[in-house]
């Protein structure tokens, strides 16, 4: 009835199936999260537009065009007569557009009368009469007039003599500048994208660290222990207790302000956070039986903090490195948004914003363009962030 | 020819210092002045309750304690204080199997990676195939498969994963295996499997081991002497059948009668000991004999003098002071 199988039979039946490598099963994991997923993609998104974004716009960031600033993306074109359109910017001047909403650029002036408060064009052989003084008369009459920012109650418009209807008016969107310009007419566009490229590298160079000295010094100081330890945790709260503004400004006495000082500050500062947590986790770690096996083997200090402890502690070290680069990028738009950031023309998001707050009741998009893009790509990282805490923790392991 | 393993009078305190404006130091005596010697190819089992210090005993025979005093020699050499450099030989001659499978293997390490490691530190094969056949070699010798190499720990069962400890340690071809409590979270069918693959490896290589376990009747099958701890000191040592027939010391007469007997009415009738009161602290154990407090026959003499080990019979040591040479 039973009996034995012959083995050599039974080698081939038996097959072992190819099991997963740890990564390949956190990957599994993190597909299953749809908002991981979504923090990947704005991520992907952000650094795709960083590195190609520029070189795709048309426009470089530090270009300028004075006598297209201030735009906004969604413009007002006012009819002048047939396909003539000109745009009545806020600053009192007209600016010749197209019925899709390009501008063309700056018209001929043929009488600027700062007196009278009127400026005559040439449009197409027709004269256009822009008489500006009405906004002085509505400020007289006007109760709140200094609140007054309808620019409609300012202006007439002429054409040829012939006043025209200043409501007929088209809203389109503005298609040589998509995100308008700003205070120097430069296109928000492309300087927020470049912003991005200086935003990512101060956000990348943060976990870079993060990861060598902090996985390190956290390592080190946790596998040894006892008075190496003591000191090397002593170290590191004395790094950070002293305020981050504080080690910025006695950095910009030494080099001169700029990204490489925002950088080295960085630098010098985020990797006590991951020291910490690397450490704690490195100390409940090394008692455990396997450490004590590959002791017992012989092998040496280093390999085990590298092979055995580290390994066993990536998951809070990627999470938290996540959760440093959004921090590190946050940091970057404070510190230029307070005005110890990157130079012009260079742009961050902290000093696109810094810039846009003069304008802020007159040109609010140019305030909203940065900050959105600080939040998408918060947004984005922390996303992943959370979603990569849930994969690589093993016990989620289904 | 000279003794595989000696260990004279190990001690092994751990300090704990205790108040923040003045220091308080205190001393756990884990392991406090135990002796006693494997021969090769014996096995010694060591056996005692909870927190006697017999695991503290086989990893600072291991060196991955360093002792506060007191000799380990190893193969005639002394090793006490040898450094993590002067020990690398010896640690290719001595290796530890441990307790629990599923905190000795790591994780994120397949097992060819496990058992590579320890053909790596001391160069054992030279070539990758060389590596890949011994690892195939180890793996069939301890009953798994050459294809589970590829694996990694969490795939395996506790039984699976204790023989790929064992594996590990037998990469190195070691002459001593510290076995610290091999089989204590196994199951029993798993055990005696475990048990025998272990006897069969002795056979087969002639290795010595120090058994450390707390299930009683498996340290009797498994071991040729046995030596009885508590409270961080060896009170009896013997030959197998000598302690479990005719133990002498109080306590492990307590603990052998703690071993069950697989018939109801032999159960009943078996006059069990039972001992009174908690274990004192290992931070103050009490003066002379440590078991005093305990013991029922306990006297004067107790109190004042430290018991030490005297020979009863042949091949048989109490430390007890109801027993004059």
């Amino acid at each position: 009835m039973w009996e034995p199988v012959n083995k050599d039979l039974l080698g081939s039946a038996q097959e072992t199936k190819k099991s997963l490598t740890y990564w390949q099963d956190v990957w599994r994991r993190l597909r299953q999260n749809i908002m991981a997923m979504i923090g990947l993609i704005m991520i992907a998104t952000v650094i795709f537009l960083a590195i190609f974004g520029p070189m795709l716009s048309g426009f470089s960031y530090s270009e300028q065009n004075t006598a297209l600033a201030n735009i906004a993306p969604n413009i007002q074109i006012t009819n002048i007569s047939g396909e003539d359109y000109v745009l009545v910017h806020n600053d009192y001047k007209l600016i010749e557009a197209t019925k899709d909403g390009e501008l063309i650029g700056a018209l001929e002036i043929l009488e600027d009368n700062k007196t009278e408060k009127y400026i005559l064009y040439l449009i197409n052989g027709k004269e256009v009469k822009f008489d500006y003084s009405l906004a002085q008369k509505n400020k007289v009459k006007g109760s709140n007039s200094m609140e007054n920012t309808d620019m409609k109650t300012k202006y007439d418009i002429y054409v040829d003599g012939q006043l025209i209807d200043k409501y007929d008016v088209k809203n389109v969107w503005n298609k040589t500048y998509i995100l308008g310009t700003d205070n120097l007419g430069r296109d928000v566009w492309t300087r927020v994208l470049y912003g991005a490229r200086i935003s990512l590298t101060v956000g990348l160079i943060a976990s870079v660290v993060n990861l060598f000295i902090g996985v390190l010094y956290g390592g080190i100081s946790g596998y040894e222990g006892g008075r190496v330890d003591n000191i090397m945790m002593r170290i590191v709260d004395i790094i950070n207790s002293v305020p981050l503004l504080l080690i910025v400004i006695l950095l910009m006495v030494v080099i001169s302000p700029g990204l490489q000082t925002i950088i080295l500050t960085i630098g010098l500062v985020y990797w006590v956070g991951m020291a910490r947590l690397v450490r704690g986790q490195v100390l409940s770690l090394k008692e455990q039986e396997f450490v004590l096996a590959a002791r017992a083997l012989g092998v040496s200090k280093a390999k085990i903090i590298v092979r055995h402890l580290i390994p066993n502690a990536i998951g809070p070290i990627v999470v938290s490195m996540m959760m440093s680069i959004p921090s590190a990028i946050f940091t970057e738009a404070f510190l230029s948004f307070i005005g110890l950031g990157v130079s012009a023309p260079e742009a961050s998001w902290g000093t696109l914003a810094n810039d846009a707050l003069g304008g802020i009741r007159s040109y609010p998009y140019q305030l909203i363009v940065p900050s959105v893009a600080i939040a998408f790509t918060m947004f984005g990282f922390n996303f992943l962030g959370d979603g990569l805490r849930d994969a690589l923790d093993p016990r989620l392991r289904k | 020819m000279a003794s595989l393993l000696e260990i004279q009078a190990l001690k092994k305190y751990f300090t704990k210092s205790n108040g923040f404006i003045k220091k308080v130091e205190q001393h756990v005596k884990a392991v406090d002045n135990v002796s006693f010697s494997i021969e090769h190819g014996e096995t010694l089992g060591l056996v005692g309750e909870s927190g006697c210090g017999k695991s503290t005993t086989g990893r600072t025979i291991i060196k991955l304690y360093q002792p506060t005093s007191g000799r380990i020699i190893f193969d005639g050499v002394d090793i006490t204080n040898f450094s993590e450099k002067e020990m690398l030989p010896y640690r290719k001659k001595m290796q530890m199997i441990f307790q629990d499978p599923y905190a000795s293997l790591n994780s994120r390490m397949t097992i060819a990676d496990i058992i590579g490691e320890a053909i790596d530190v001391h160069k054992v094969t030279t070539s990758k195939s060389e590596r890949d056949d011994m690892i195939a070699d180890l793996l069939t010798r301890v009953g798994l498969m050459k294809d589970h190499a590829s694996r990694y720990p969490h795939e395996f069962s506790g039984g699976q994963r204790q023989r790929i400890g064992i594996a590990r340690a037998l990469a190195v071809n070691p002459e001593f295996i510290i076995c610290d409590e091999p089989i204590s979270a196994l199951d029993v069918s798993i055990q005696a499997q475990v048990v025998n693959m272990l006897e069969e490896i002795q056979r087969n290589t002639g290795m010595g081991y120090l058994f450390i376990a707390h299930d009683l009747s498996m340290v009797k099958h498994i071991s040729k002497r046995i030596g009885v701890m508590y409270l961080g000191q060896l009170v009896e040592i013997g030959d197998r059948d000598k302690v479990y027939s005719n133990p002498a010391h109080p306590y492990t007469k307590a603990l052998l009668s703690a071993i069950p007997i697989p018939d109801p009415l032999s159960e009943k009738a078996k006059n069990r000991i039972i001992l009174q009161g908690d274990v004192p602290s290992p931070i103050n154990p009490p003066s002379g004999c440590h078991f005093r407090t305990r013991c029922k026959y306990s006297t004067k003499e107790c109190a004042k003098c430290d018991p030490v080990l005297k020979t009863i019979e042949n091949n048989h040591q109490v430390a007890c002071h109801l027993f004059k040479q």
